[in-house]
Order: C-alpha cells, then structure tokens, then sequence
C-alpha cells in the first residue's frame, strides 16, 4: 500500500516536471503568461481599495484581511491548477471518450487525468498569493499555515470539480456546469464572508465548500483555533473520499453502460 | 498450444441518440431526445494463440473497435466472456495493464515536446520499471528498431513515420504478451507503411509478442497475418487462416483481354463478364466449374494483342465477404 | 452584402443548440449580481443616501446592466478562433476567398451573441425587477440607447479582434485578452466611473470602458440628451481610431505571414 503511494506520487511528479518542460519550451510565452497572470489579479486590489474608500470596514475586513483572503484564493487555484490542470477538461475528457488511453495504464485512472495537464498561469497565481502573504505579514508560522492551507484549499477545489466533472458520465452539460461551479466558487471566495448573511452560508458549507477552503483558513491565519484547523483537515479529507467515489462509479458506469457518445 | 485471448459468446450494445433534421428537429432533441439501440457486438466467439499475428477486419461500424475496447478493459460486456493471459479485464483492468500494450491509431500517446528517450523514460515510469531496466530496454529498442538516427530528437520535429515507430516501441517499454494494434498504417505513404510492417513482424519475431490487429488496409493484413478474423454488423462472418482464406478464393480467376476484333460473348457456365467494352474485357472465371483453357477457347488466340490472368485481389474477396456473398 | 447576412443566419440557427448551455450560464450572472446586491447593501447603511451622487438602487442597476453586456456579449470566436487561424496560417486562405476575413468574423460574432444577448437582456430585466424594483426609465430614451449600445458592441469587437491580431507577432496573445478583460471588468463592470477617486475621473473616460460599459449602462440608469451626445461623439471617434488601427495590423500581420509561409 506505501509502494503504491510512493509510486504514485513519484508519477505524478514526473507528470508535471514534464508539463512544465513543455510549457516552458516556449520561453518568453512561458513568462509572459506568468507576469501576465500577476499582473491580472493584481487588478482586483484597485475595486478593493476603491471599496475601502467609501468604508473601512467591510463584513468585518480590513483592507489586510482582504488581501490575505486573496492570497489563499489565488494559491488555492495556484495549486488545483499546477498540480490536477486537467481538472476543468474532465468533463470534456469523457464526452468525448478520451479517457480511454488512461484506462489502459495501470495507474490510478483519476489522478493520471487529473495530473495529465499543468496551467502555467498557475504559476504566475502562486507567485501572487505568496507576494500577498508578504504585504499581510511574513512570520515562519504564517507560511507554513498558508502553505498547508492552499494545498487543502487546492485539493477540496479539484475534488469538487472532480464531483461536478464526473456527472459528464451521465449528463451532457456537465462540463458548463463545472465551470460554473468553479466559477462560483472563485467568485464567493473572493469576498469577505460577513457580507453575506442567511442562507446561502449552508452553501459555504456544502455544495461550494469555500468556507472550508479559504474562509476558516484565513480565520486561522488571524487567530489560530484548533477545532477549525481539525475541521479544514477532516473535511479535506472526506471530500475527496466523495470524488474518488463518484469518479469511479461514474467510471463504472461508462463501461458497462450503453450510451454511445462519440465513441464508435 | 496456449490461447492468450478467449472470447466467449460476446456481445454489447449501445443506445444511441437519434437526431432530427432541421430547426424544429434540434428543438425536439432538447426537448426529448430519441434513442435506438444498435447492437455494436452480437455473440462472437473467437480464440487467439500464443505468438500469432492476428488480423481482426471490418467496415466501419462494425464493432471493431469496441470489441478492443472490451478486451482491454476500457469497455464491459452486457453478456458472454472474456478471458486475456486468463485475466478477466472488466474485474482486475489494472493487471491486465501491465500484460498488454495498446496503441490506438495515431492518437498520440508521446509527449511532443520530449525525445522518445525521455518519453521511453515516461512510459517505464507509468508501468514502475526500475530506471536502469528501462535504460538497458531502450539501448535494446535502438539497436532492434533502428531507432539511433533520432532517439534524442524532440517528437514534434519527426515525421510521421519516425513518430509512429516511436508510438509502437513505446507501448512495448513493459514488454507486454499482447499488443493491440487499432489501424497502425492509416495515412502513411507506403514506404513507411513497409516500414512499420517491418517493425511489427520483428517485434513478433525478437519478443513472441502477440499481435492483434485491426486495419482497413489489405497490404497491412496480406504481409503480416496468418489468421484472420472478418466481423461485420457485430458478428463473426469469417474466422479462417489466411491461407485457406486465399485458397477458398483463388479459384477464381481475372482474366483480362485486348482484341483485335470485336467479340460477342455472353456469360456461360463458370464465366461471368464483368465488363465488356467490345475490343476490351474483363471476364471472371470459376475454376471449379470450368477451366481457363475452355475459357479462353471461347476466344480466338489469333485475336489476341494482349492477356493478362490474374487472381482476385484480396480487396475485393474481403469486400465481398462483408456483402456477404461465399 | 448577402453573403454576409447568410453568415449571420448561418451562425444565428447554429447557435440554438447552445440556448441550454447559455440557460446554464445565467447562474454565474445570477451569483455575481447578487454578492454586489449584498455589498451594496452593506456599503448604503441608510438606504436612501447616495454614494458618488448615486442611489442604491442606480448602483445595482448599473451593475445588472454592465454585467448584462459583459456576459451577454462574451464569445470565443474573437479570441480563439482568429488566433487559431493566424498560428494555424489559415487565415492565408481566407486572402483569395470572395469575402473580407475581418467582417466575416464580426458577422459570425454577431449570429453568435445575437440569441445569447436577447437572455441576457430579459434575465437582468427581470433580475432588477425582482431584486430592486423598476428605475425611473423614459421610453422616449429607448432608441438613442439602443444606438449606444450597438456601437458599444461593434467597439469590443474591434477591439478584441486587435487584440486577438497580435498574434501575428507574438505567439500567445490571450495575456492581453486578460489584461483587456480586467481593464473592463474593474474600472467598468463593477462601479460607475462617479466613484472613482476625482483625479482619477476624467483619465477614465479616455479608457474604453467609457465606450463599451459606463457609457450605455449610464444613460440607461440616469438618461439626458447631453451625456448621448457625448458618449456618441467619443463612440464615433473611437471607432475611427480602431478601425484604422485594425486595418493597419491586419494588413503588416498578413504580409508578415505571406513572408514567412515562403
């Protein structure tokens, strides 16, 4: 059970040292797209301090809490992308029954897809998210935490869209209603969590789990609370239980079912 | 002898949407969409041996490749049984992975901006060869394969034939006891469609690799194979060793004759005309109901400019099988 | 011109198939309107003050109606495709074809967002409704918004199609379709050019966004002949310059591609 983790991971590694080999054959593409992306995000800090000019304090933030919130939302995406970058193509992937070539390696199907494909933006949000970090307050502890937390950010982003991806084994519009799931999920985590009130926070909790992602993350960072930090952990942890298990079921289904897309 | 592939009474079947012409039509596929349901696989049963290079045919449709889909484990039967190196591929897909290799048309499985070095390397990784094995199988590959010309130059600057040899040798990286082959010439001109034969026949030979193969090309299936398996419509209409495929076949003959005159000749017992332009004909011969030189009494030798006898081409013996006349 | 009205038939018809993803599609709309309905509302704590000499309800309804022509107007065929052709060099055979490439693309963007506009259009009706109520709106005021309106869309595309033309010379243009997309959505989706900072001001009105986004979702929020005319006249000289400016890149790009093919 260790070797096969063990060798997993090594695959995955060697996936993306030769995604980024790619993308990099190009070089001035290759930064252009970083500087770009940077760039691109940092646009948003002037609606921010446009905002902040007409009040101080918005559902409980400062300008500072905003930028760590945009810190963990970029390296949350930083990270989904850089490491699961076919994510957003599942959908696609199995309408159009490319699938199969992974099917036929004698690697875990799902994370051979997910690690197929590398965004190099990726790298310019990482950049970002880091750079943020710093304008927030760099101590040893904060890193840590922010790194840690963008990774369980990244991996409860991918398995949501891994949830919402595997329904394309079922529905044909699934790979718009990722990208709207996605989406949405961007949108949400992008502001602060006291201005909205009532019951859309259940979906905070649920079906867009960005409270679990970036908001008590960002909680933590500012006050650590062990319950929290238990609960980030466990539920990165069942989340991706469920989209290894929808992945699969969904996977089981293409096989032995008999709705033929493009697949003669 | 040893089967390494058992396929017993198989069959799948695919539902499939059914689409309206028109504004009105799309509209109504929204709305509710139609399915019928077309059976892709219907009850075939075939065995393949240990070693052999075995032709699997058909026109489009015919369920080719879906029968490949099942027998890798990609798709699952709704009925009958599969048996590869006696895995059963819908239960244990994963270990059956490392017993086959597949290659699937030219779709590409090497990373374009790597060396098939460093792709080989990839694909050793993907099946958990320690890298020193993989390093000794690639040094073997270049010598068996002539692969030293271009090993260290990027797939994307090869040509097609280059990166079609590469595409096959690297699904042998884990030397694999069965190599699927989904269409491996299609597009290539025929200097390298010999070349690839040529790879394939080696591969059998240095490595006892089975080989399955499917392919629209006659030349592909006249030069490799020794067994052939003809489907159509989803079932086996032909599954018959090359030579008495031929031998079944050859009694028929093409004869083709320029004449000095005009002759007048209608078809008669064992001589079909397939095309009579007056000084030119094209007759076909059934050698087991009459002989050619009772044929070609039937012309007048001094008449003759010239004469060609020949034996149905294979394209066309497959073509007929697949209309279904013996 | 027939030709042309066939495309955008062509397009028009093929572009109903899509009506269910573009259904799909209105939940982004949907969600971004209303986390700006909850900011605003944290943002006006007396709802009946104004910020920027705006009320609450102007400022959501300005938000509805940029957002409406960001989305309703956003299409892959302006920045895919015609990169795709240049990098594929199939825009060369489109030089000998009886038709301009430049208009055939516009024709095609134009079957395209006809249908998805038209959503659009009705859903942020319909979102303001239920969510603020109606705004003081003229009918009489109805075709000079239009007007503005069709020139904004001819402005973006324009502009988008230089963007996209860049490819000629770089390998990998869409940084600048981001950068171009954040120009637009911060300075002109979110809030009205008022509440920018007062230096600021006047800078914006030279961005694009003052033809593309501020200007039609102003004069629909708060309508006077004065502020048309001017943002026609801007519009005017705006699409002068670009038209020039696409005209001389498509002509240098394409030169720059005979060159190279051999």
């Amino acid at each position: 059970m260790l070797m096969e983790v063990k060798k997993e991971l090594k695959f995955i590694l060697l996936s993306i040292k030769y995604n980024l080999a790619r993308e990099m054959t190009n070089k001035v593409t290759f930064l252009t797209n970083i500087i770009f992306m940077i760039l691109n995000n940092a646009a948003f800090l002037i609606e921010w301090i446009i905002f902040f000019s007409i009040k101080d304090n918005i559902g409980g933030y400062g300008l500072k809490d905003v930028v760590l919130l945009w810190g963990l939302a970029s390296g949350t995406y930083a990270i989904c992308f850089l490491f699961f970058g076919a994510v957003q193509e599942l959908p696609n992937l199995i309408m159009n029954g490319k699938i199969d070539s992974f099917l036929v390696q004698p690697k875990n199907v799902l994370i051979s897809i997910l690690t197929s494909k590398t965004k190099v933006s990726a790298i310019g949000d990482l950049i970002y998210s880091y750079i943020l970090l710093f304008i927030y307050g760099f101590s040893i502890k904060n890193f840590l935490f922010f790194t840690l937390f963008i990774v369980t950010g990244g991996i409860i982003v991918t398995s949501i869209a891994t949830i919402f991806g595997s329904l394309a084994f079922y529905i044909t519009k699934a790979d718009t209603l990722t990208g709207n799931v996605m989406g949405t999920m961007l949108n949400f985590d992008t502001y602060p969590e006291g201005i909205f009130k009532g019951a859309i926070r259940i979906l905070f909790y649920t079906i867009i789990p960005i409270s679990f992602a970036v908001y008590m993350p960002l909680n933590i960072l500012k006050e650590f609370e062990i319950i929290k930090f238990i609960a980030v952990i466990i539920f990165t942890l069942f989340i991706t239980l469920i989209a290894f298990l929808s992945f699969y079921k969904g996977l089981k289904k293409y096989s032995s079912g008999n709705l033929m897309s493009a697949r003669v | 002898m040893n089967n390494v592939i058992e396929v017993k009474k198989l069959s799948k079947s695919f539902k499939v949407k059914v689409k309206e012409k028109g504004f009105i039509g799309s509209l109504k596929s929204i709305v509710k969409p139609k399915y019928k349901t077309i059976k892709a696989v219907n009850n075939i049963s075939f065995n393949v041996e240990k070693g052999e290079i075995i032709a699997f045919i058909g026109p489009n449709g015919a369920g080719k490749s879906t029968t490949i889909k099942m027998l890798t484990g990609i798709l699952y039967n709704d009925a009958g049984s599969i048996s590869v190196m006696g895995i059963d591929p819908t239960k244990k897909r994963k270990k059956l992975a490392y017993e086959i290799g597949t290659v699937f048309g030219q779709k590409e499985q090497l990373w374009t901006h790597l060396t098939p070095y460093d792709n080989f390397k990839f694909f050793g990784a993907i099946y958990d060869i320690p890298e020193y094995v993989v390093e000794k199988k690639i040094k073997e590959f270049i010598e068996i394969f002539e692969l030293s010309e271009f090993i260290n130059t990027p797939v994307r600057n090869l040509s097609l034939g280059q990166r079609i040899r590469c595409e096959i040798v690297a699904s042998l990286i884990h030397e694999p006891k069965i190599l699927f082959l989904d269409e491996p010439t299609i597009g290539l001109d025929p200097v390298v469609k010999e070349n690839i034969r040529t790879l394939i026949k080696r591969m059998n030979k240095e490595y006892k690799t089975t080989i399955f193969l499917t392919s629209h090309d006659v030349g592909d299936i006249e030069k490799l194979c020794k067994r052939v398996i003809i489907i159509n419509k989803g079932e086996v209409v032909l599954d018959d060793s090359m030579e008495n495929l031929k031998y079944h076949y050859l009694n028929k003959k093409i004869i083709e004759v320029k004449m000095k005159e005009k002759v007048n000749l209608d078809d008669s017992k064992g001589i079909t005309i397939l095309k009579d332009k007056g000084y030119n004909l094209k007759l076909e011969v059934d050698t087991k109901k009459t002989s050619i030189s009772e044929a070609l009494k039937k012309l007048d030798s001094d008449k003759i400019i010239d004469i060609n006898i020949s034996n149905v081409p294979l394209e066309s013996i497959i073509t007929n099988i697949y209309k279904g006349e013996k | 011109m027939r030709k042309y009205l066939n495309i955008f038939k062509a397009t028009l018809i093929n572009e109903l198939q899509y009506v269910s993803d573009i259904v799909l599609g209105f939940l982004s709309f949907l969600i971004k309107i209303f986390i700006f309905l909850q900011l605003w509302n944290y943002l006006y704590d007396d709802p009946s003050s104004l910020i920027a000499g705006l009320s609450k309800d102007q400022m959501i309804w300005y938000v509805i109606i940029t957002e409406m022509i960001w989305y309703g107007t956003r299409n892959k065929t302006l920045v895919s495709q015609i990169t795709d052709d240049i990098k594929s060099g199939g825009i060369a055979y489109t030089l000998n074809k009886p038709y301009s490439y430049i208009i055939y693309i516009i024709t095609k963007h134009f079957g395209e967002i006809s249908i998805k506009f038209i959503l659009y259009l009705i859903l942020a009706i319909v979102t303001g409704f239920i969510f603020i109520g109606p705004i003081d709106f003229n009918i009489i005021s109805l075709p000079f918004i239009i007007i503005v309106f069709l020139l904004s869309f001819i402005i973006n595309a324009v502009i988008r199609i230089i963007i996209s033309m860049l490819s000629f010379y770089i390998e990998d243009s869409t940084p600048f379709h981001w950068l171009y997309d954040k120009v637009i959505i911060v300075l002109g989706i979110i809030f009205p050019i008022e509440v920018f900072p007062k230096v600021l001001q006047p800078i914006l009105k030279f961005t694009p966004i003052y033809v593309v986004t501020y200007g039609p979702a102003k004069l629909v929020i708060d309508f006077s002949i004065n502020s048309f005319i001017t943002i026609l006249i801007v519009q005017i000289i705006y699409l002068i310059v670009i038209i020039l400016l696409l005209a001389l890149i498509y002509r240098k790009g394409v030169r720059k591609l005979n060159v190279n093919g051999g």
